[in-house]
């Protein structure tokens, strides 16, 4: 039977075995004597070594039975011992390593010597009694047949230029090697060679205890075989990758799909009523279609979207493992809570996430808590936006010590120092380089790699803001789009020119009447609430004419933990933007993001005020910012 | 030495042609059929060690006398013979446990590489 067509199944529904031993694991060293922890564990273990059995994946089923057989010991001792626990989270993160070897299309790892290891814990837990002594004989044999060197393969097989039937000569080639051992996966698949497909080239993994030699003799007396090669070539390496970004997979739910197909059912007699009404040129019924039409669009959008969703539950899984760890590296005991783990994201939102957010939990153990305290992750929604926050209940950065470390790095001058107002010092957090793992101080530690946090997020569109108040405990918060591919844009014009801004960047908009607009030395401000924020004309950014008016637009953003105002021509409106992608040489632009088409057919640019920003320091540098205080 | 060999093919010039290679290589022709009613009967009594089949024939298809020989004696080693753009019957023969297959016009190097590979 063809496996290769299970592969993705298999590999996607074992993260998620995985990922649930390592959570019921968890929750077993709380309460070891958890009877139902014990065997839905055990049941886990079940449901992978089953599956990776019939993919012809030995270690890993080896190992899961390994595992499997442990917690039978367990389940009738009804209990886990405490060491036991370290045991079992070791074989979990092996069968993640597995399970990554198989994903990379890579042999799997040895996994004898662990579990030689274990089965001394074995004898030792059980004692001698039959049944354990059974147990240990049929893995013994197992273990066996993994010694056997099994090899894994990965063999291309060109044909040559004038091959007559291809795909009948692929099959052939296929038979002949299933000869040898076990096809693990194969492409093109063997249903597409049975339909006709024409192959020139056949990449697969075997399994197999031959030698490479033997296998490639065999298959070169084959008419038709231009080549035969073994391991991964760059082309193939290309290719395969390609391929599995293709590939991936997701799961729906049959009710959206059901959707999808209604939603097409409308939009079809959509069609028809409007071809209907532009016959017959009446413009009332074209009108009606074409709101209905808007209606459909839009439904369509939400639920093409809800595709993609995924709960935040996805990214924060592992962190309760992660949390226990990092409490016995540095002997501190903190209790994780997870708030709100079924808000949705965009998939690629969620990968893009999962490193900062584990960065800023560890960081919240290493430098927030102190000796006991509770880390919290909590998600939640507000309009477009998901926010996720980490934050921690320990003693709060010290505003005083990141003023030393300022004027210590010589990052800004003593009087600019002075004027930052907490929020945007916090912001200095993130500064690259701002803070070294080598120094251990009470706040150094809090900037390490979060330069590389504020990055993924300001990359997808979000803003990261940093609370702390002394004694209390700090809070970094996300503020994310819940979607990268479509989003909300405000429309701004300069001198003549549409722009787009992402409404996440975006804190208000407001029009003043130009006498209101101060001056501190050069710099255009304008008191704002209680703040005094500095004005900077969009047109001047990007070099264009400045135009001179008597009301002013300004868009309020935020650059670096600081309220500005840009000054723009027009506001014109709000649009929901498919995103389009820039790409050479118009992705170099700083502080261009990407492009979006108008129903007109207009490109509108999008803009990041915070990278454009950032890209014309030379002009706007904090100097110039420092004089308007 | 030789190999028994029985060539399937409703072309008596085809027929000819190959048992001339088979010959002339030293095999033994034990048995000839123009079609696959033929070839399934023949089989049974002669139980050669080797059949070339044609695809396309009267009566009944070579891929259907594969499917039967088979059926009755599954370690039967059958080669299929198919004219340029028979591709899709081919792969049919493959699936159906065609050792290997011979496109026409043969080349008498290529039917011995062939005979040599699927008993060898």
């Amino acid at each position: 039977m063809d496996m290769s067509k299970y592969h993705e199944l298999f590999l996607s529904e074992t993260k998620e075995h995985l990922r649930r031993m390592s959570q019921l694991t968890i929750a077993l060293e709380q309460n070891p004597s958890d009877k139902d922890g014990i065997d839905a564990l055990f049941r886990e273990a079940h449901s992978i070594k089953g599956m990776a059995a019939s993919m012809g994946f030995e270690n890993t089923a080896s190992l899961a039975h390994h595992l499997e057989d442990l917690l039978d010991g367990f389940r009738q001792s009804g209990t886990v011992p405490e060491l036991a626990v370290d045991r079992l989270l070791a074989g979990t993160d092996l069968l993640e390593g597995l399970l990554a070897d198989i994903e990379a299309e890579e042999p799997e790892q040895d996994v004898s010597a662990f579990i030689a290891e274990g089965e001394v814990l074995l004898s030792s837990q059980t004692g001698t009694d039959e049944p354990s002594g059974a147990d240990t004989d049929s893995l013994a044999e197992e273990t066996v047949t993994t010694e056997n060197r099994v090899g894994t393969f990965q063999i291309t097989i060109d044909l040559a230029e004038d091959t007559l039937a291809p795909a009948a000569r692929a099959l052939l080639a296929l038979e002949e090697l299933k000869q040898f051992g076990r096809v693990v996966s194969c492409e093109p698949t063997e249903d597409a060679m049975k339909q006709g497909f024409a192959v020139k080239q056949l990449v697969l993994w075997l399994q197999s205890d031959s030698s490479e030699e033997e296998i490639k003799q065999k298959i070169l007396t084959m008419p038709d075989i231009a080549k035969v090669s073994f391991g991964t070539d760059r082309r193939n390496e290309t290719r395969s990758s390609r391929m599995d970004e293709d590939m991936r997979t997701v799961r729906v739910r049959t009710a959206l799909l059901d959707k999808f197909v209604n939603l097409t059912g409308e939009l079809i007699t959509n069609r028809y009523m409007l071809q209907s009404a532009a016959k017959s040129e009446d413009w009332n019924d074209v009108q009606d279609g074409l709101n209905l039409l808007a209606r459909l669009v839009t439904d369509l959008h939400y639920h093409v979207l809800q595709v993609r969703m995924t709960p935040l539950e996805s990214i924060t899984a592992n962190l309760p493992r992660l949390v226990r760890d990092q409490c016995r590296k540095s002997n501190k005991k903190v209790k994780l809570e997870i708030v709100g783990d079924e808000v949705e994201l965009d998939r690629a939102i969620l990968e893009d996430l999962a490193d900062p957010l584990v960065h800023m939990v560890r960081n919240a153990i290493d430098h927030g808590v102190e000796e006991e305290g509770t880390v919290q992750v909590r998600a939640w929604r507000e309009k477009d936006l998901a926010l996720i926050e980490v934050s921690d209940d320990g003693r709060g950065i010290d505003p005083a010590s990141v003023r030393k470390k300022l004027s210590e790095k010589k990052l800004l001058k003593p009087a600019q120092i002075k004027t930052l107002t907490e929020r945007e010092l916090f912001q200095w957090l993130c500064y690259p380089g701002f803070s070294t793992a080598g120094e251990v101080t009470e706040t150094s530690g809090r900037g390490v790699g979060m330069d590389v946090v504020k990055s993924a997020v300001e990359n997808l569109g979000g803003m990261l803001e940093i609370y702390s108040k002394r004694g209390e405990g700090t809070r970094f918060l996300m503020k994310l789009p819940l979607s990268i591919a479509i989003i909300k844009i405000l429309l701004v014009e300069c001198d003549g020119n549409t722009l787009g801004i992402p409404v996440t960047r975006v804190l208000r908009t407001l029009d003043i009447q130009s006498d209101e607009v101060q001056l501190s030395g050069r710099q255009k401000i304008y008191p704002l609430d209680e703040e005094v924020i500095p004005l900077y004309s969009l047109s001047r950014m990007l070099h264009l004419p400045e135009t001179e008016a008597s009301t002013i637009h300004l868009v309020i953003s935020e650059i670096q933990g600081r309220k500005v105002g840009l000054i723009v021509d027009r506001l014109t409106g709000q649009l929901e933007a498919f995103v389009k992608t820039l790409v050479m040489p118009l992705s170099q632009i700083a502080g261009v993001t990407g492009a979006t088409i108008t129903g007109e057919g207009k490109i509108i640019f999008i803009i990041d005020p915070q990278v454009l920003f950032e890209a014309e320091s030379e002009q706007f540098s904090m100097t110039e910012v420092e004089e308007t205080a | 030495m030789g190999v028994r060999v029985m060539v399937v093919d409703d072309a008596l010039f085809m027929r000819n042609m190959l048992k001339d290679i088979f010959i002339k290589a030293g095999h033994q022709v034990v048995g000839e059929a123009a079609n696959g009613e033929e070839a399934v009967a023949k089989y049974a009594e002669l139980k050669p060690e080797l059949v070339t089949m044609d695809i396309v024939m009267p009566v009944k298809s070579g891929i259907e006398a594969l499917q039967e020989i088979r059926s009755a004696n599954p370690d039967a080693c059958i080669v299929m013979c198919s004219a340029l753009g028979q591709d899709a019957l081919v792969v049919e023969a493959v699936q159906a446990g065609a050792k290997d297959f011979i496109v026409k016009p043969f080349k008498e190097e290529r039917v011995l590489d062939v005979v040599r590979r699927v008993l060898g």
